[in-house]
């Protein structure tokens, strides 16, 4: 028996124990097949799924490799059943490869006679495919590339895509490092991406995603689309972009409710593309507007499904996905895989802390006892409006007061679900309110104000989950949420994890009233940080 | 024993072997006679079926092996090479060794010698051997050849003969069938001339019988034909003896022509030498690592299948066996294939650790079973999976009536079952990785007879097993497997293979608990009732829940038992959100109380009960107030639990004196019964071979005294004691009316005579046996 950090577990789970000597070594030799599940103070959970293996083999790692570095670090015998399983599923990818052949153009090749003759029997991917045109080969319509990866995946022979991409139109954009360079895992992120072709690509919250995408661009050199959550957003990434690389007001066009610009570089809301106009979607044209040679997915992990059906006829276009967490609340991790592309970067948060890429982070769930009176209300109260009232009582007001008050030299954030109660807080902390309504211009003017330190505090709805760059912020405050949304969770402390120039540790706060749905739901919301290795303190608001 | 022959035997040869057998087994017999004690005894140990029950002489004995069913045996235990020797003796002239080595290669001797052993060949006339009477019938085409010419020809109608003879350029003048036969076969010795004149297409259809089968299959086979009317290539070498018709729709070549065809050669490949079973190499660390994690995989899969069967027990089908729903259910549970399943019950079964009660239900024998260490757990498990007769890769397919065969039916008894799981695993090379394909061949090889059909199924059924119960790792046999197959205790061994239990867990912020190898047994338990399971491996991962905690307090443990316990067997500090979760629920759990007379609440917080009351799901359960810190309800007690449980407050129920009732399920078990008994293979040892054999002396002794001359003796009864008294220490011979009041004769040496017994021992059965004396019809000296 050797003494290796690594046990295995009969359902796949590897147990790696961090304080282990040799940890990092096989944190190294186990992270390109098997997903990062939890990371907890001691023992960290990976987890060996197909679509891990599969991620592997797409980056050239063998079943022969994965079965060594079982056996070198695995502390206990590893199981035969479980290493066998491990060749056999790797032994499934790349039996089917989608090429291009000179004469028949996109084909479908196979190297496994009875895997081809399987495939071609299922009535879902006959239609998709068009003549035998040899033994091994059939020809595959061009529009159902991402359809027929899709389907290959389901059925578990996911194909190795060799078609290769169309380079799109050329359009000169470098990187203008004056006076900042790229950090190293942001360059690895964009190299691991660029020789995979297509992929996602997955780092925290204030890790610097978007200049990975900035340099994923001067990698292809090619016209840009970007595709990103919301408008605050879109002017974030024109920012980021102008301020990081050789590109010009001009060059960057927005795409949105207010503005339909198309130019080498153009940046479209989800939501845009989504609307549609007598059950059509009216803005589909702009995927065909220009011969795009690289298309970016941001926030990937909450890419809306009409968009996935747009993708799958996107395949000949590389694409590059982003996003801090790929736990996807609807489960569409394998779409994720099979259309935008595999994994093919991540890190975990706290690694990124270790080294001062991201600011360390205190989390602390302040629990409050609700008066007798307020139980009383929340027991009658209906089941569909119980979570609003515990989450919006009078007692967490006056404790989100205080904690206010505690942190009054610093930049804070206030983030709930709901309006009244936002509008509320505003009112009893006399600051300002940014949600859905507030316009655009608004908004930016009021961010502004708050980096710049004139507004020393902000309460703000849902619309400022995502991609809102505040640096200086370092307390945040969260009164309520969208009930046990784990990536929620995640997103709002992201708000406050950008390295401070003090280099002061963040502050989250989850204000929760105890022996409620509240409790419940926080305990859910928090499942994904604590995984991640950020340990919740339980304080109770009376000792604060 | 002729009329075991096959009716459909119609060959000159047959009949020459039906003929010549009473002549054949006298002289074979008298060459058994010939042999050594040590080697008849090494005789019937190979061959045991020949001594069920032992014959009354060597005489009886070579008639006992010249038995269909007993050629039929010794046959199927043969490898290639002995097969392929044997052959040879049958197929050639005059089957010396130097003639032998010169057909085969030079490493027949030991299979000449090992067929000497088993009295399948004995020695004939001019140093050249000749196959034990029966061989030939048995093996009607050597080496794939044909029968030889003259027997062919003999039994065709003598006007087909003489056209024969005649096209031939034979005389026909002394025209019986026997001589043109001969005739015939003489001049198909070298039918060079032959096979050229009849043509290319002819020879072509010559070529594709030469190697075996040597008979095909045509229509009208028996159609007369001359050389000057034959048309088809067929004709033309029907018309030539080249081809003869055995029935309507057969042709078959003869001997001669094959041989010639094959340019004298017996065999295409080397017979002699047993294929390797190739693969790539492992080295044996690799495949021990491998193979001792598969032990501890099968280890925890048995105990996770039955204590689910001990709450649970799966109904016992009419037939006897497990219903394909509970299989499925269990298969789900455990995540592994059906048959993985199959295969544990089976063995759980055999092991006596699983019986038929009120339905299958793991016996007291498991619970003993699970407190023995994990090596001696395994070894009675793979003991009990080696030497059952019940084959588990049968579950899931069909029987004979097309009926789907249940795991634990009895359907699936297969008498061979152990023997060909030895013999699979015996064939297992040493550091390799041995493929299917070549395992097979070398099992092939050495049993050329067996394989096949349920064999080949069986064996790639023992492949998986062996793989799944961690005696081969990534297909290549473990340390452990050799010794253990011997028989040797490898507990040691594989002991040091598997992880030691461990006494510590590490706990985590988030609410999980990692036991990095097997908890000791105390730990585990209190775990398991505090916490779910959330992966089991090498390592288990527990997870609290406000359910799991609170499941712990219904069964009796306090906030500060569990908080003290988990302290004691952490390295690390209890994590905060940990502490927070047992404090919480420990609060809640218990606040309110429920009694089963009228069915009340309880509860010291008046508030909760003013929740209670306004709460408008509550209206259901029609609580009163009987005092304020008490609720009544006209509902069960059960229900009352239940309705509040799901309106999310958490009561306990309480007994009548106020205390907590502790809940917990107990799980079932069942007596042992006796393991399963299992229709052992006869197996000889040295001590019954050896009597058998001293019993087959001494029934030649009997028979060459020749006292059985005229009716068994009679002597008046008196005289008769007098005569067994005076004969002590000498032999004689008396008359017996045995149990079934045949009238025997035996040859005994009397011992003693008292209590109206004859004390004596008796040759025939090599032992001292007790003759009533009134049953003793008479006595006369030998």
């Amino acid at each position: 028996m050797n003494d290796g950090p690594l046990i295995v577990q009969s359902d796949k789970t590897l147990l790696l124990e961090v304080e282990h000597e040799r940890a990092a070594d096989c944190r190294r030799a186990i992270a390109p097949f098997a997903e990062l599940e939890r990371a907890p103070e001691h023992v960290h959970t990976y987890r060996v799924t197909p679509l891990a293996l599969w991620n592997a083999r797409a980056a050239g790692h063998d079943a022969e490799q994965v079965v060594d570095a079982l056996i070198q670090f695995s502390r206990y015998p590893v199981p035969h059943a479980l290493l066998v399983d491990v060749a056999d599923t790797m032994g499934r990818y790349g039996r089917l490869r989608l090429e291009k052949h000179p004469s028949y153009g996109l084909v479908m090749v196979s190297v496994d006679r009875a895997v081809l003759e399987e495939v071609l029997r299922s009535r879902k991917i006959k239609p998709m495919l068009g003549d035998r045109v040899a033994e091994d080969t059939v020809v595959v319509h061009p529009s159902e590339r991402g359809s027929l990866k899709q389907a290959l995946l389901k059925i578990g022979w996911p194909a190795e895509d060799l078609a290769g991409y169309v380079d799109g139109e050329a359009h000169t954009i470098d990187l203008a490092e004056d006076g900042w360079s790229l950090r190293p895992y942001q360059k690895d992120a964009a190299e691991a991406f660029w020789q995979g072709g297509s992929g996602v690509v997955v780092l925290p919250c204030g890790a610097g995603k978007t200049t990975v995408g900035a340099a994923a661009m001067a990698h292809a050199r090619a016209t840009t689309l970007i595709l990103v959550t919301n408008t605050v957003s879109v002017h974030q990434w024109k920012q980021e972009l102008l301020k990081r690389t050789s590109l010009t007001e001009d060059e960057i066009g927005e795409y949105s409710g207010s503005r339909k610009e198309i130019r080498p570089v153009t940046i479209a809301t989800y939501q845009i593309m989504t609307s549609r106009r007598k059950g059509v979607y009216g803005h589909l044209e702009l995927f065909d507007a220009r011969d795009w040679g690289l298309v970016i997915y941001d926030e990937v992990h909450l890419l809306p499904a009409p968009i996935f059906r747009m993708t799958a006829d996107l395949q000949a276009r590389r694409r590059l996905g982003l996003t801090a967490t790929l736990v996807r609340e609807d489960g569409r991790e394998g779409d994720v895989f099979s259309l935008i592309g595999p994994k093919r970067y991540d890190a975990p948060w706290k690694e990124m802390e270790n080294q001062g890429w991201i600011a360390p982070a205190d989390c602390v769930e302040v629990r409050v006892t609700l008066t007798d009176s307020e139980r009383l209300a929340y027991a009658t109260s209906e089941p569909e409006e119980r979570y609003r009232f515990c989450a919006t009582t009078d007692t967490k007001t006056r404790v989100v007061e205080r904690l206010v008050e505690t942190h009054r030299d610093e930049q804070i954030l206030v983030i709930g679900q709901y309006i009244d109660q936002l509008d509320e807080l505003g009112e009893r902390l006399d600051a300002p309110v940014i949600k859905g309504e507030t316009k655009i211009k608004e908004r930016e003017r009021l961010f502004q104000l708050f980096r710049t330190g004139e507004i020393s505090c902000l309460v703000v709805s849902k619309v400022a989950n995502f991609s809102i760059d505040l640096p200086e912020a370092s307390v945040a405050i969260q009164v309520s949420g969208s009930f046990g949304s784990r990536q929620e969770e995640a997103q709002r402390l992201g708000r406050v994890l950008r390295p401070k120039a003090s280099g002061k540790t963040a502050r989250f706060y989850s204000v929760v009233a105890r022996d409620t749905l509240d409790q419940d739901f926080a305990a859910h919301r928090q499942r994904f940080l604590a995984e991640q290795g950020y340990a919740y303190r339980i304080t109770d608001a009376d000792d604060l | 024993m002729t009329g075991a022959e096959p009716a459909t035997g119609t060959s000159a040869e047959t009949r020459r072997a039906r003929r010549g057998t009473t002549r054949d087994v006298d002289s074979y017999g008298d060459w058994l006679r010939g042999r050594t004690d040590e080697e008849l005894a090494a005789l019937v140990r190979a061959r045991p079926e020949l001594i069920t029950p032992v014959p009354a002489d060597l005489g009886a004995l070579a008639a006992r092996a010249a038995t269909p069913p007993a050629v039929s045996r010794a046959l199927d235990g043969l490898d290639r090479a002995a097969l392929a020797v044997l052959e040879s003796v049958i197929v050639l002239p005059s089957p010396t060794i130097t003639a032998l080595k010169k057909a085969l290669g030079p490493r027949v001797a030991e299979s000449v010698d090992n067929l000497l052993a088993l009295g399948l060949v004995w020695p004939g006339t001019r140093r050249s051997y000749q196959v034990a009477p029966g061989i030939r019938a048995a093996l009607r085409e050597p080496a794939g050849l044909g029968p030889p010419a003259r027997d062919a020809f003999a039994v065709l109608p003598l006007d087909r003969l003489v056209v024969l003879a005649e096209d031939l350029g034979l005389s026909t003048a002394f025209a019986n069938a026997s001589g043109l036969a001969e005739a015939v076969a003489a001049r198909l010795a070298d039918p060079a001339d032959l096979v050229a004149d009849a043509g290319p297409e002819a020879r072509t259809a010559l070529e594709r019988l030469a190697w075996g089968p040597p008979s095909g299959r045509i229509e009208n086979a028996r159609r007369p034909v001359t050389l000057a009317t034959a048309a088809s290539p067929i004709d033309r070498l029907l018309a030539r003896g080249l081809l003869v018709a055995t029935d309507d729709r057969t042709v078959t070549l003869p001997r001669e022509v094959g041989l010639y065809l094959r340019g004298g050669v017996l065999f295409r490949e080397n017979v002699l030498t047993e294929p390797s079973a190739a693969g790539p190499e492992r080295p044996q660390g690799l495949t021990d690592q491998i193979a001792s994690g598969q032990v501890f995989t099968a280890l925890r899969l048995m105990e996770e299948l039955l204590e689910g069967w001990g709450l649970e027990p799966p109904s016992v089908l009419r037939s006897g066996g497990l219903a394909v729903r509970d299989l499925r259910a269990a298969a789900a549970r455990l995540d592994v294939a059906e048959q993985d399943v199959a295969l544990l019950a089976e063995v759980a079964y055999a092991a006596g650790l699983l019986a038929r009660d009120v339905g299958w239900t793991p016996t007291r024998s498991y619970d003993l079973w699970l407190l023995r260490g994990a090596a001696e757990r395994w070894a009675d498990l793979a003991n009990a999976w080696l030497d059952t007769d019940r084959v588990p890769g049968l579950a899931g397919g069909k029987d004979d009536r097309d009926k789907t065969i249940n795991a634990l039916a009895d359907e699936s008894v297969r008498a061979h079952a152990p023997r060909v799981r030895r013999e699979v695993l015996e064939a297992l090379p040493d550091e390799v990785a041995a493929s299917e394909e070549s395992l097979m061949e070398r099992l092939t090889w050495r049993r050329p007879r067996r394989t096949g059909g349920l064999y080949s199924r069986m064996a790639s059924w023992t492949l998986r097993e062996a793989a799944f119960l961690g005696l081969t790792g990534f297909g290549a046999k473990a340390s452990y497997t050799g010794p253990f197959l011997r028989g040797e205790d490898v507990t040691g061994g594989l002991g040091a293979l598997l992880p030691a239990p461990v006494d510590h867990v590490l706990l985590q912020a988030d609410l999980t608990a990692v036991a990095p190898g097997p908890l000791v047994p105390e730990l585990a338990r209190e775990l398991a009732l505090a916490a779910d399971v959330e992966s089991t491996g090498g390592a288990t991962v527990y997870r609290f829940t406000p359910a799991s905690v609170r499941r712990a307090m219904d069964a009796g443990r306090t906030i500060s038992e569990l908080l003290d316990l988990l302290t004691r067997h952490s390295a690390t500090p209890v994590p905060q959100p940990l502490a927070y979760l047992v404090e919480d629920v420990g609060r809640k759990h218990g606040r309110l109380r429920v009694g089963t007379a009228l069915s009340y609440v309880r509860c010291d917080d008046p508030a909760v009960l003013d929740e209670i009351l306004a709460d408008r799901r509550a209206s259901a359960l029609r609580l009163y107030r009987l005092a304020p810190t008490v609720l009544a309800s006209r509902l069960s007690r059960q229900d009352l639990l239940e309705s509040l449980r799901s309106v999310g407050f958490s009561p306990v129920p309480e007994s009548a004196e106020g205390g907590l009732v502790v809940t917990r399920t107990d799980a079932h078990r069942a007596e042992t019964p006796a393991r399963p008994p299992i229709d052992h293979e006869q197996v000889v040892d040295a001590d019954i071979a050896a009597a058998a054999v001293r019993a087959l002396r001494a029934g030649e002794e009997a028979a060459a005294v020749g006292a059985p001359d005229g009716d068994p003796p009679r002597t008046p009864s008196m005289a008769t004691i007098e005569r067994l008294r005076s004969a002590i220490g000498s032999r004689v011979w008396i008359g017996y009316l045995d149990q079934q009041g045949q009238a025997t004769s035996r040859i005994v040496e009397p011992v003693r005579v008292d209590g109206g017994y004859l004390t004596a021992y008796d040759r025939t059965k090599a032992s001292v046996q007790r003759f009533t004396l009134h049953r003793i019809t008479g006595v006369r000296d030998v």
